[in-house]
């Protein structure tokens, strides 16, 4: 290897002024930046060798690499910065990475990326040649890159951009040896300005005009900084040039976001990305390009408000329907509940109980209808296993391929007709999002009574996907029930997005632009990700159906159980629901979802029509979301909000359910 | 981490202390993503044993 390495520098980070970085301004810097998992590090030990001190990078608990390295008889300090995918810093990562590039001084920023994945790496290196750094692009596992196919031409590829391109592969050395005879004469990049649409380029000059020299990075690159609110005050416009004009600069960011329709940080990354692609289609080809071309046409497809929707309906099809509904619903119940547990382990488990117990009360514990083996195990393992089990696969599924995002496109431009984003919310609602609707609450808004009617609409509109999955069970086995539970909770989705946007206006999403290639499933992810939303799923469920057969057999023992149910039948009956689904209304206080499997009983005794099963689902669908929620609302708006929030739920819920009933009876129609 | 949304890697641990604790009665057993804000569930600890195993064996 051509690099002689020395031992460790002996000074420590220690925070001074404007610089939080100490050390000799003799020797020349060299920073790696770069995403994670493009071999950044690999490439950091391979210029260093053995001698690297890890510190922490002061202020944080974020670990810094830093070693020296022997360039043509010149010592150079190497830093291994955080992995970063944007200059404008999200995670704690991005912003050490981001403060080290604006406010430390920069010999030479090496940008590591993917060669395999270049499209969505030079986002990046646009972003720090506009800054003026001296840059040097380093196209990591080029022989990964090679094998499938993808020629890139680095001197083309060198004029676009006016730095130094270097091929490498850090696994086996190659190209180490030119990228190291390139860092002393590393130059500052030049390529073609983006345009970043006339209101942000008006607010850019405005701020630049305000902002001091600071460190080497562009005041273009500073102003759109402070422009995406990803930069504070003191990080990007206090320099050396005086007292920066704080009032323009606030006005001229307010300006600039009333005139645009998205968020400044949207409009900036898709110009990069746009200029991106240009630079894409001059400089690199790729393999199979009809592949790529089908792949690019079905991932716009996805997303179109027309085209999108069919493909949506299939996935509904064969995923809810096919899959959860006659697989996981049908078959697998059928035998774990008829066959295992009603002809083998029922009786068995009876059997021995009342042999060991003589008291029928105690009995009851055990083996009675909400008994801990007969209806808590039970439950869990012949209903909720394989419902929540298929459901989790066809979600896998989803979520490896990458549609996932495209969805939240599709969903988007649909509700961007009747302007609001849905953008923010489907994230939410397929996660398991629930902290995020309390925070959103609280933060932006102010009377007590938008509180409340922002936390119904929200409360309502997302259900997340355990509960989604477990209530979709319940009517997939029935099409038509499906599609009225579609029709009734669409509509209430929209009217809730209509109404909140009314509420937020001010509240624009800022959502990545950046989608994840669409691709054809890995088992082995599926596999992982099916076992461990289940494991989660468990650890939440099964200790509560145990807990709710031990608090039903104390309240059927006091009667405060058979007082409840009493309470709740005409309500269950108003909505045209037999009185036994007062029990499993009963659950539903814990969490939607309960509510659901409590009626699988009924359904599969084949008490309830497909419409009551609509019904049903419906309402639960907009229920209280869980007993978790009202605890995290009950914390972030005081008891009283919490009390009043979860009443408006119910009865909304309820009105929702009984409106469908009247509905179909009055329409007469039977699903 | 890997999101299975943006599919973009983040560092679990700092994601975690970043969220809010929205389920004061259990230990979270979600992580969500900084970048878009899609929560996934804990990789289980049998998981990251069998990693363990995998990754020594290499
Ligand atoms: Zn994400």
């Amino acid at each position: 290897m051509p690099v002689k390495t020395t031992s460790a520098n002996p000074d420590r980070g220690e925070p001074s002024g404007k610089s939080r970085y100490k050390s000799d301004a003799s020797v020349p810097r060299v920073l790696l930046v770069g995403s994670p998992n493009v071999g950044k590090s690999m490439l950091f030990n391979k210029l260093t060798g053995r001698y690297v001190t890890v510190s922490n990078y002061p202020g944080t608990t974020i670990e810094l690499s830093r070693g020296l390295s022997q360039i043509s008889d010149r010592k150079y300090e190497i830093i291994d910065t955080p992995g970063m995918y944007s200059l404008s810093a999200i995670t704690d990562e991005e912003k050490v990475a981001s403060d080290l590039l604006l406010n430390e001084r920069a010999d030479a920023v090496v940008h590591v990326v993917d060669a395999k994945n270049i499209e969505r790496m030079l986002v990046l290196t646009l972003q720090l040649i506009e800054a003026g750094l001296p840059v040097i692009l380093v196209l990591n596992m080029a022989d990964e890159a090679e094998q499938l196919g993808i020629e890139i031409d680095v001197a083309e590829l060198e004029r676009i951009l006016g730095v130094y391109v270097v091929k490498t592969t850090a696994t086996t050395g190659e190209g180490i040896k030119t990228l190291i005879d390139r860092i002393p004469q590393v130059r500052a990049g030049r390529f073609e300005q983006i345009d970043y649409g006339s209101a942000i380029e008006n607010s850019i000059s405005v701020i630049a005009k305000q902002l001091g020299e600071q460190g080497h990075v562009s005041r273009r690159t500073r102003a759109l900084l402070l422009l995406q609110g990803s930069c504070d005050y003191a990080g990007c416009a206090a320099g050396d040039g005086g007292s920066p004009g704080a009032d323009l600069i606030t006005n001229a960011i307010r300006d600039c976001s009333s005139q645009i329709e998205h968020s400044v940080h949207y409009h900036i990354t898709f110009a990069i990305q746009e200029k991106v692609k240009q630079i894409v289609r001059q400089a690199v080809s790729f393999p199979g390009a009809h592949v790529r071309d089908f792949r690019e046409r079905l991932s716009r497809l996805c997303m179109h408000p027309v085209g999108g929707l069919p493909i949506l309906f299939a996935v509904m099809y064969f995923g809810v329907y096919k899959f959860v509904g006659g697989i996981g619903a049908g078959t697998v119940v059928d035998f774990l509940e008829g066959t295992i547990f009603e002809t083998h382990i029922n009786p068995l488990v009876v059997r021995v109980f009342s042999t060991i117990i003589p008291w029928q009360t105690a009995q009851d514990l055990f083996i009675g209808e909400y008994g801990v083996v007969t209806f808590g195990i039970r439950y869990a393992i012949a209903l909720v296993l394989p419902i929540v089990g298929t459901f989790f696969m066809a979600f896998s599924i989803l979520e490896d391929s990458g549609y996932l995002p495209r969805l939240a496109m599709l969903i988007d431009g649909v509700f961007k007709k009747i302007g609001l984003s849905g953008r923010a919310v489907v994230p939410i609602v397929l996660g398991f999002g629930c902290d995020t609707m309390a925070t959103m609450v609280t933060r932006t808004l102010e009377t007590r009574r938008e509180k409340i009617i922002a936390s119904v609409l929200l409360a309502l509109a997302i259900p997340c996907s355990a509960q989604l999955g477990v209530i979709l069970g319940l009517v997939a086995g029935h099409p038509f029930a499906l599609v009225a539970w579609a029709g009734f909770v669409g509509s209430v989705f929209v009217l809730a997005g209509t109404l909140m946007a009314r509420l937020l206006p001010g509240a624009k999403p800022s959502f990545y632009m950046e989608l994840p290639p669409l691709r054809l499933p890995r088992p082995g992810n599926v596999v992982v990700k099916t076992y461990s939303r289940m494991v989660w799923y468990f650890k939440e469920i099964l200790p509560l159906f145990i807990l709710a057969s031990v608090l039903i057999w104390i309240g059927q023992i006091t009667g405060v159980f058979q007082l409840l149910v009493a309470a709740l039948v005409p309500v269950v009956n108003a909505i045209g629901l037999p009185d036994k689904a007062a029990d499993a209304f009963l659950f539903g206080f814990f969490r939607r979802d309960y509510g659901a499997v409590g009626l699988y009983d009924l359904q599969n005794d084949g008490l309830m029509t497909p419409n009551q099963l609509a019904v049903a689902a419906i309402t639960l669908t907009l229920f209280l979301p869980c007993i978790a929620q009202f605890l995290i609302f009950k914390k972030e708006c005081g008891f009283k909000i919490a009390v009043t929030t979860s009443l408006c739920i119910c009865l909304i819920a309820l009105a929702t359910g009984f409106l469908a009933n009247s509905l179909f009876n009055l329409l007469g129609i039977a699903l | 981490m890997i999101c299975s949304f943006c599919f973009r890697t983040f560092d679990e641990e700092l994601a975690r202390k970043q969220c809010s604790h929205c389920n004061p009665l259990i230990e979270c057993g979600r992580v969500k993503c900084p970048y878009c804000g899609y929560e996934s569930p804990k990789e289980p600890k049998s998981l990251k044993w069998l990693n363990k195993i995998r990754m020594k064996k290499k």
